[in-house]
């Protein structure tokens, strides 16, 4: 069997990286899609170009970026890890690197369904007396659940990806942040490695796949639900 | 009608080939960590080189795929090996370089023993080298701290990059406090100093394997043994090819 216990470590690790990113970055990227879709301010371009940099820098730089910011001599660096939190060379370093590359991602799919909800149903569901609480929670959120789900599995799908930023930032350690790619990387550079290579990359096919498909499921209950509930 | 001319003219520009010499270059696929040595070498040898650079592995494995490349210069033996062992070689690579492990630190910082190590990385400290298996220099250092009996204690704290080069950056700028690289690398870089010579007798021979891939590309490996291209590859701080031989 080519999946040797290092693979399965990074199986392991970039699901917990990819999951714990996911989680994370959720309320603040459902927050940051609501200020886009709906409100008007001054900087608002400035706030959506910065939002979606990571998908346009090249990864390796926005590791390199992460490692100036927070690494052992960088003072934002020093200073959580005086907290507690290491960041350069750690796993939660990784998930830094998964929430920033994903975080455009998740956005732009919840910003498009927060645009898609037509305001004229909150107002009516407001004057008939629902407090803006209950309008949000029993109105808009059904509304946009499809949106917020499918950030979540575009933002859950890049962090099991990403490899350019979290190699930079990170390194490559096995059984402490190597994560899936880097692992597949490390295959490929060794004479001979290629079947561990490909043993580790179907593995990588299959939990994206898993991934996909529950989306879908999830998304079609959801759905039912809506127009169910009309 | 002006708007098609611009457009016309600007697909023109990115259909013309980039470069419009009339001499075909010499391509050579090579390591990294040869980079400074070789654009010297390369300035020297009579007909123009195109140098594409890379880890040993991904180099090796785009030549086997193929790529256009005249000569391949790897810094490894058993990548080399490998390649040979796809067929895709002209000629019997020879050992072009050797090079020195060292063990380094920031700009100022004073010689230590192994010993003193993991005293020297502190609480949380990391020491930067190349990927234990994916990186050469990184299979050579682990070879060491095994033979050395630092693994154990090491092996934790580690800082593990993608090539060699990056392990030297994160040395100097100061992300870690040591790290294993080439001779040649710490030469490079005036941010680091070398703190230990490790001992040859700790790990397999590190060799710099040329092989041609094409007869345009033998005159160059014939160079690259020339007197005058092992006294650059020296003053960039690799061993000559006959060293210890």
């Amino acid at each position: 069997m080519a999946l040797d216990a290092a693979a399965w470590d990074a199986l392991l690790l970039s699901l917990r990286v990819a999951s714990v990113a996911m989680f994370l970055s959720l309320p603040l990227a459902l927050w940051i899609a609501w200020i886009l879709a709906r409100k008007e301010f001054r900087g608002k371009g400035l706030l959506s170009a910065l939002v979606h940099l990571p998908l346009v820098l090249p990864p390796v730089v926005t590791g390199y970026l992460l490692l100036l910011a927070f690494g052992r001599n960088a003072p934002l660096g020093r200073l959580l890890e005086s907290l507690g939190i290491g960041l350069a060379f750690h796993w939660t370093g990784a998930v830094l690197a998964a929430i920033i590359m994903g975080f455009p991602l998740m956005v732009r799919a919840m910003r498009l369904a927060i645009e898609a909800v037509d305001p004229k149903i909150e107002a009516a569901a407001a004057t008939l007396g629902a407090p803006r609480v209950s309008v949000f929670a029993r109105v808009t959120l059904p509304l946009i659940l499809p949106g917020i789900l499918a950030g979540a599995v575009m933002g859950f799908a890049k962090a099991m990806g990403e490899f350019g930023a979290t190699i930079t930032f990170v390194a490559n350690i096995p059984g402490q942040t190597q994560t899936l790619p880097s692992a597949i990387w490390t295959a490929l550079q060794v004479p001979g490695g290629e079947n561990r290579a490909l043993a580790m990359a179907a593995l990588a096919g299959v939990v994206a796949l898993v991934a996909v498909l529950v989306s879908e499921a999830l998304a079609r209950r959801v759905a039912k639900r809506i127009s169910g509930a009309r | 009608m002006s708007r098609i001319a611009v457009l016309f003219s600007l697909i023109c520009v990115l259909a013309a080939p980039l470069r419009a010499g009339a001499e075909t270059p010499v391509t050579v696929f090579a390591a990294a960590s040869l980079r400074g040595a070789l654009e010297e070498i390369a300035a020297a040898f009579p007909a123009p080189l195109s140098l594409a650079y890379g880890g040993s592995g991904t180099m090796a494995r785009q030549v086997a795929a193929g790529a256009p490349a005249d000569v391949v210069v790897l810094a490894s033996s058993d990548w080399m090996d490998w390649l040979e062992g796809q067929g895709r070689l002209n000629a019997t690579p020879q050992v072009v370089a050797r090079n020195r492990l060292v063990l380094i630190a920031p700009e100022g910082a004073a010689p230590i023993s192994e010993d003193e190590i993991s005293e020297r990385l502190g609480d949380s400290g990391r020491l930067a080298m190349g990927q234990r298996e994916a990186v050469p220099a990184g299979v050579y250092a682990q070879q060491w701290m095994q033979q050395a009996g630092l693994w154990d204690s090491l092996q934790v704290r580690l800082a593990e990059t993608d090539n060699v080069r990056a392990a030297l950056a994160l040395v100097a700028r100061g992300d870690a406090p040591l790290g294993v690289v080439y001779a040649s690398d710490a030469q490079a870089e005036p941010e680091v100093r070398v703190v230990l010579e490790i001992s040859d007798e700790t790990h397999d021979p590190i060799t710099y394997p040329a092989a041609a891939l094409t007869p345009e590309g033998a005159a160059l490996v014939d160079f690259l043994l020339t007197d005058e291209a092992q006294a650059i590859l020296a003053d960039h701080g690799f061993r000559k090819a006959d060293h210890g031989s």
